[in-house]
């Protein structure tokens, strides 16, 4: 009786599970594909020369590394990142861990947008995109890096260098399911200097600026010129550039690019202090305190600091 | 006598001290100017300028370095060699501190292995196989 019950549950759930997987199936059908993209990349494109790095038992994530460092100038060994990159206590690796491992080996990891169109774009212009899937389910994760090295719209396939297999050959469709289930996580691992095809912004800064603290200011210096030639509106942008330049010791360059942030963000507080404090190390005291003055005027979360560098200012004016 | 001693001994030893004191000076300043900061005192970085929503740059710097203790402490609980995990935390963004702190158990960590997957899983994933949602087996390619 009791056997009987559980038993008569149990077909209707069956049922009303395979009732929702046909309905899921149908996102797995048509890759997200607009004509836009189809006419802006080629056809079909394969990057030939991504080297392939097997992975051992977890180390999807070492291997992945491995095959974009290489391809990106950088090479690097799968011995040599599994204990930059692997946590053995998650049999597995994160993907900031992942980013900061392609910092400490001199490439800049931009995350390019989760779209398949911005995915296509990087592979068309010879980049090796390292891609996030689950390639299970979202309650049952099978978590896997893998390489994006080609496409053929045509055919809607992929080629991917994933786990054991190199080149491997995968339907637009089936990837895009996989990949959705990361929320679509890719990057590209770029020298300083080259950035992602698609449009680049307050993140690409903020790839750039984190770059910046690993590997210093002067090699950094050639990724925020190309974001300012790109970007010249992001104040962010002039204001990183001005940051590194001073670093480097170029301050009359520095005072250049933070006068730039400040004619295109008049509210940037952190761009004003800076450019007051370097024109005060240049000696132009009348000039940097006016800039000091302007940042010590605008609420926010620089304004003390700047309130105590006009404050340090006082004596010596009285002198 | 025992002045005039003192005084030569004193010479001697800082004909030796000297030296040393010199060059430490000057390691001191090469490494002072490899410091971004110390070129010029009080500039505001590009990392601190990228966390707009802080209430004070200075108080968020004390918050953003004991948050690098906590995921250095996460980390070498998760078994990473204690002898690399400074080097680790160093290459983290800010944010990514920030995520790592709040999220760590629950981050994807990319491993693509079966791990004791019962029979019905086996069942759900080749079925979803076939239908294109997922990609476990190589044979359903």
């Amino acid at each position: 009786m009791r056997y009987q019950s559980i038993k008569s549950a149990r077909w209707p759930g069956a049922l009303s599970f395979l009732a929702a997987l046909l309905l899921l199936s149908g996102c797995a059908t048509t890759p997200p594909l607009s004509e836009a993209t189809r006419s802006a990349v080629p056809d079909r494109h394969l990057i030939d020369e991504v080297p392939f790095y097997g992975q051992g038992d977890y180390q999807c994530g070492p291997a992945t590394l491995a095959m974009v460092l290489e391809h990106g100038g950088r090479a690097a060994s799968v011995d040599e990142l599994i204990p930059q990159v692997f946590l053995p206590g998650r049999d597995g690796s994160v993907q900031p861990e992942m980013l900061a491992t392609v910092r400490r080996h001199g490439l800049i990891p931009f995350v390019i947008p989760g779209r398949m169109d911005a995915l296509l774009k990087e592979v068309a212009a010879g980049r090796s995109v390292a891609v996030l899937q689950n390639l299970a389910l979202a309650w049952w994760p099978m978590w896997h890096y893998a390489v994006v090295t080609g496409y053929d719209l045509d055919q809607e396939r992929l080629v991917l260098h994933s786990g054991e297999t190199p080149r491997m050959d995968v339907a637009m469709g089936r990837f895009d399911a996989t990949w959705a289930r990361s929320g679509r996580w890719a990057f590209v691992a770029l020298p300083p200097g080259e950035l992602p095809v698609s449009t680049v912004g307050r993140e690409a800064a903020g790839a750039i600026s984190a770059f910046e603290s690993v590997q210093g200011a002067q090699p950094t210096l050639p990724a925020w010129r190309s974001l300012v030639a790109r970007e010249p509106s992001l104040a962010l942008a002039q204001f990183g550039l001005g940051n590194a330049l001073a670093a480097s010791g170029e301050r009359e360059n520095a005072v250049q690019a933070f006068r730039r942030a400040v004619q295109e963000d008049p509210d940037f507080a952190a761009a004003w202090l800076n450019l007051g404090l370097v024109l005060r190390s240049l000696g132009q005291t009348g000039e940097a305190d006016d800039a000091i003055r302007r940042a010590a005027a605008i609420p926010g979360p620089v304004q003390e600091r700047a309130q105590e560098q006009l404050e340090k200012d006082r004596p010596k004016v009285r002198d | 006598m025992g002045f005039a001693l003192g005084v030569d001994v004193m010479k001697k030893v800082a004909r030796i001290v000297t030296p040393f004191v010199i060059a430490s000076f000057t390691l001191g300043s090469v490494s002072a100017m490899a410091a971004p900061s110390s070129v010029i005192d009080g500039l505001v970085t590009t990392q601190e300028a990228l966390n707009a929503d802080q209430a004070s740059v200075d108080r968020e710097r004390v918050v953003e370095l004991l948050s690098r203790d906590e995921v250095r402490d996460q980390l070498v609980a998760q078994g990473v060699d204690p002898a690399q995990v400074e080097q680790r935390v160093a290459a983290l963004s800010d944010q990514e501190v920030r995520e790592m702190n709040a999220r760590l158990d629950q981050m994807p960590a990319g491993a693509n292995a079966v791990v004791g997957a019962l029979f019905t899983v086996f069942i759900v994933l080749l079925v979803t196989d076939l239908l294109g949602l997922t990609s476990v087996f190589p044979f359903t390619r």
